[in-house]
């Protein structure tokens, strides 16, 4: 399976009169954008721009998907979503690097956060560092919350394909090329890797999709990296800021990235297994069972293990480490920890002793005090209401004291952040 | 909570929907719950059968308190 990623570098965001990058300049026609919504049950739609460095807090976020369509091969980015659910990772995907879409509504209230695009809040989140699209919306009168975040999970899905298919003739600034051999047939002396994608499925909008099935209810599954490069696996989740992976994260797992990169250097890279983190026992058993057979029947020697949230979560962590290792495979683990604001507290809820080796992304609880902005796109007072927040952390001038979870992927598990720290 | 209850002198029973966390953390008697959204019932139940789970959760966990263990136990009937 090959796939070239052609990337054009987006440096800059406006809006104007029809949809197209040229030199770097990413233009957004607001009324055509807006039109590809339509059957969507959302209303009081609008676009707004955030750009890097500007006084601007967008709160709360639900999801962030980076621009992207298919110019070659089969399928279609986001398999499930947007067009049909044709096997992706193959061809060529054009990728507007640098651009973000941003969806912003208060559909839960108790578990998105917020993303500030300059000051000290900015440098916890990699999305002070896009070009923001920013779609404001709010649900049709009597829409029950779950459809609320199905119809922000599609509208933000849509524009972010809409973008990449206005600018689809464009040249690219450079191509990468991701390819893997089939696993029969290897000839490699490598120590064999596998990558185990642990991704939120716990209902109640702590969801996560794969080729548009809801992930909760497969048994895990071996996919090929490529097809997480092409929107296979979708983020529909209000879970806590800091380590919900937004489909942007998923597009750019730094995990596969790495991997790749390394892969006929120092190892070989075998593929990926996707699993879950259900609500019941059973179900965590089953899963962690399954999931280390796979890795065992492919051959795996090592594993990479990344969580989604924390809590409950951990302990599927440590059940995948557990059995993981019991079968001879080395394995590391990467999570964060909520280990209170004085960083003393267990930063997991459960552990195991063969979990020897883990990488910490940080402390969800770590306190940050955060200035007003000049412009807040969306609902700020919804930071009493999110995690990491309380009634008292919107302060009458507008600047917001909270734990660092309340900041989108302030300490994401795939590793995708500036912050973190190594246990020994 | 359990370990602060029991360390005051009464017997306690932790209901827990994921035990490995319970047994983690040190409880002594565990009872396991159905799920995290819904430990002590199953709203996918008819009423008549979610009544019967509910009642025999308060049962189990009414046993475990009554019996002495000299080890953390999980009490999965």
């Amino acid at each position: 399976m090959r796939l070239e990623l052609r990337r054009a570098v987006v440096e800059g965001l406006v809006f104007g009169p029809a949809t197209g990058l040229d030199g770097g300049l990413l233009t957004v026609d607001a009324d055509e954008a807006l039109r590809c919504l339509e059957g969507i049950s959302l209303t009081k739609m609008r676009l707004e721009i955030a750009r890097p460095g500007e006084s601007v807090r967008i709160i709360p976020v639900k999801d962030v998907i980076e621009p992207r369509c298919k110019v070659e091969g089969p399928g279609e980015v986001f398999p499930g979503f947007i067009g049909d659910v044709e096997t992706v990772g193959e061809g060529a995907t054009l990728v507007l690097d640098g651009a973000a879409v941003v969806t912003c509504a208060p559909v839960v209230g108790f578990q998105e956060g917020f993303i500030d695009m300059c000051g000290p809040g900015a440098d916890y989140t990699p999305f002070s560092k896009t070009k923001n699209l920013v779609l404001i919306a709010e649900p049709e009168e009597g829409l029950e919350k779950h459809a609320y975040e199905g119809a922000l999970r599609m509208a933000g899905l849509r524009l972010a394909h809409y973008l990449a298919k206005a600018c689809a003739s464009v040249a690219p600034d450079r191509t990468e090329t991701y390819e893997l051999p089939p696993l029969a047939g290897r000839n490699s002396d490598l120590p064999r890797f596998v990558y185990i994608y642990m991704l939120q499925s716990q209902g109640l909008l702590h969801d996560t999709y794969l080729y548009g099935v809801d992930v909760k209810k497969i048994l895990p599954t071996l996919i090929h990296p490529n097809e997480v490069l092409d929107g296979a696996v979708a983020s529909g989740n209000c879970v806590s800021a800091c380590d919900k992976n937004t489909t942007y994260h998923h597009l750019n797992n730094p995990v596969i990235a790495e991997l790749y990169r390394r892969h006929g250097v120092d190892l070989d890279f075998l593929g990926v297994i996707v699993t879950n983190e259900n609500v019941v026992l059973v179900d965590k058993k089953r899963s962690s069972s399954y999931t280390a057979k796979l890795a065992s029947m492919i051959g795996a020697d090592m594993a990479i293990v990344t969580e989604e949230g924390y809590g409950n979560p951990d302990t599927d962590l440590v059940m995948n480490c557990a059995k993981l290792e019991r079968r001879g495979i080395r394995t590391v683990l990467v999570t964060d920890e909520a280990a209170g604001a004085d960083g003393a507290s267990q930063g997991l809820a459960d552990a195991v002793s063969e979990a020897t080796a883990v990488v910490s992304a940080g402390n969800v609880n770590a306190i940050v005090v955060v200035p007003p902005m000049d412009r807040v796109l969306g609902w700020p007072e919804s930071i009493a209401t999110l995690s990491g927040g309380n009634e008292s952390s919107l302060r009458p001038d507008g600047s917001i004291e909270t734990e660092i979870q309340a900041i989108i992927g302030s300490t994401n598990e795939l590793g995708f952040s500036a912050i973190g720290s190594r246990w020994v | 909570m359990v370990k602060e209850i029991e360390r005051a002198g009464f017997p306690v029973v932790h209901i827990a929907t994921i035990v490995p966390i319970s047994l983690t953390v040190g409880a002594n008697r565990i009872v396991p719950g159905v799920a995290i959204p819904h430990p002590l019932g199953n709203p996918d139940l008819p009423a008549e059968e979610e009544f019967a789970l509910r009642r025999s959760l308060v049962e189990r966990a009414f046993r475990a308190l009554t019996t002495d263990v000299t080890e953390q136990t999980v009490f999965n009937d």
